[in-house]
């Protein structure tokens, strides 16, 4: 993939990784966003999360997720043709995310599909991990859709994508 | 309040929310900042013809009526305790239609399973589904949540 080029359907093939959005949480966006969405002591408030069953200020699970989304969109969607998505199978919340983590996100290609009955679009399934060093902090498994490439779009989709004309 | 303590079946409304152009872009802008989330002329020519907010707004929004509702309870003394609502995980989230500026969906719960958590016995999962409406019953968004309540001790 050159610099600069814009990522369509075919571009997506089973088992590809993309590795992006490396990031420090801060103890200000983590009260942030949680004040608006979740303002639960653990979310919002230092002093009283100490005394907490997680043992200190935690991010929301749902921060988790929109942080993931704003890391995927600079680090990938950014350069690609995505059309948004329908939705998430699963969502798992395995490690609590504290100030000073260090994370980045990895987004593996799990499957790809190109629908006869919508000839300008395809379909990628992503399993998308919040990573710290070697922990897996979270996970969700989501399907996005991606325009199909103007020269291939319509044309039934073959083993891993759409012939690439270059 | 102890999970035995609560029935399952019967949705409770959690609250109502109107999307705006100004709330969905401060929204996309810091978290989900893709065109047809934040620029109002480049969404004109997007798949959805006009701006529309992100599904993970959508999905903070459920968050943000569900922990009023919880605080409005304890204030009024229906719940004793102000416990974190601790989840694993989320599972079938689907944002079914565009939400499109002016719109108000209104979100529900329905408690249907408690679920043994065998790595901590003094907890149960309470599993519940979860939607959101507009004015003419339209469903845009549902997922199914697992909350971590503790058991009644003995």
């Amino acid at each position: 993939m050159s610099e600069g080029a814009v990522l369509y359907f075919e571009d997506f093939k089973t088992g590809q990784t993309f590795a992006y959005g490396e990031h420090v949480l801060t103890e200000d966006e983590i009260v942030a966003f949680a004040r608006e969405f979740d303002p639960q002591p653990m979310h919002v408030d230092p002093e009283a999360a100490k005394n907490g069953m997680l043992g200190g200020l935690i991010a929301s699970g749902w921060h988790l997720c929109a942080l993931t989304m704003r890391l995927t969109v600079d680090g990938l969607f950014s350069r690609a043709a995505s059309l948004g998505a329908p939705g998430v199978e699963e969502i798992q919340w395995r490690r609590p995310a504290r100030p000073g983590d260090h994370i980045r996100i990895e987004a593996t290609v799990l499957e790809t599909s190109a629908p006869k009955s919508r000839p300008d679009r395809g379909f990628v399934k992503f399993h998308f991990d919040m990573m710290r060093g070697r922990e897996r902090v979270m996970f969700f498994v989501s399907t996005v859709m991606f325009r199909r490439h103007p020269e291939t779009e319509g044309r039934p989709e073959t083993e891993g994508g759409a012939p690439h004309v270059a | 309040m102890w999970l035995e303590d609560i029935p399952l079946g019967g949705k409770m409304v959690l609250g109502s929310f109107e999307f705006t152009e100004d709330n969905i872009i401060a929204f996309a802008k810091l978290y989900d900042p893709q065109p047809f989330h934040i620029d109002r002329e480049a969404a004109k020519s997007s798949l959805y013809g006009s701006l529309i907010a992100s599904g993970w707004h959508t999905s903070a929004v459920w968050m943000k009526l569900m922990i009023a509702q919880r605080y409005a309870q304890v204030d009024a003394g229906q719940e004793s305790t102000q416990d974190n609502y601790i989840s694993p995980g989320v599972r079938e989230l689907r944002w079914l239609r565009p939400v499109y500026p002016g719109a108000t969906l209104t979100y529900t719960t329905e408690p249907f399973a408690k679920v043994d958590w065998p790595s901590r016995p003094t907890l149960g999962l309470l599993q519940s589904r979860n939607e959101a409406r507009d004015d003419k019953d339209a469903l845009y968004y549902s997922f199914i949540s697992q909350v971590l309540i503790a058991r009644r001790p003995g």
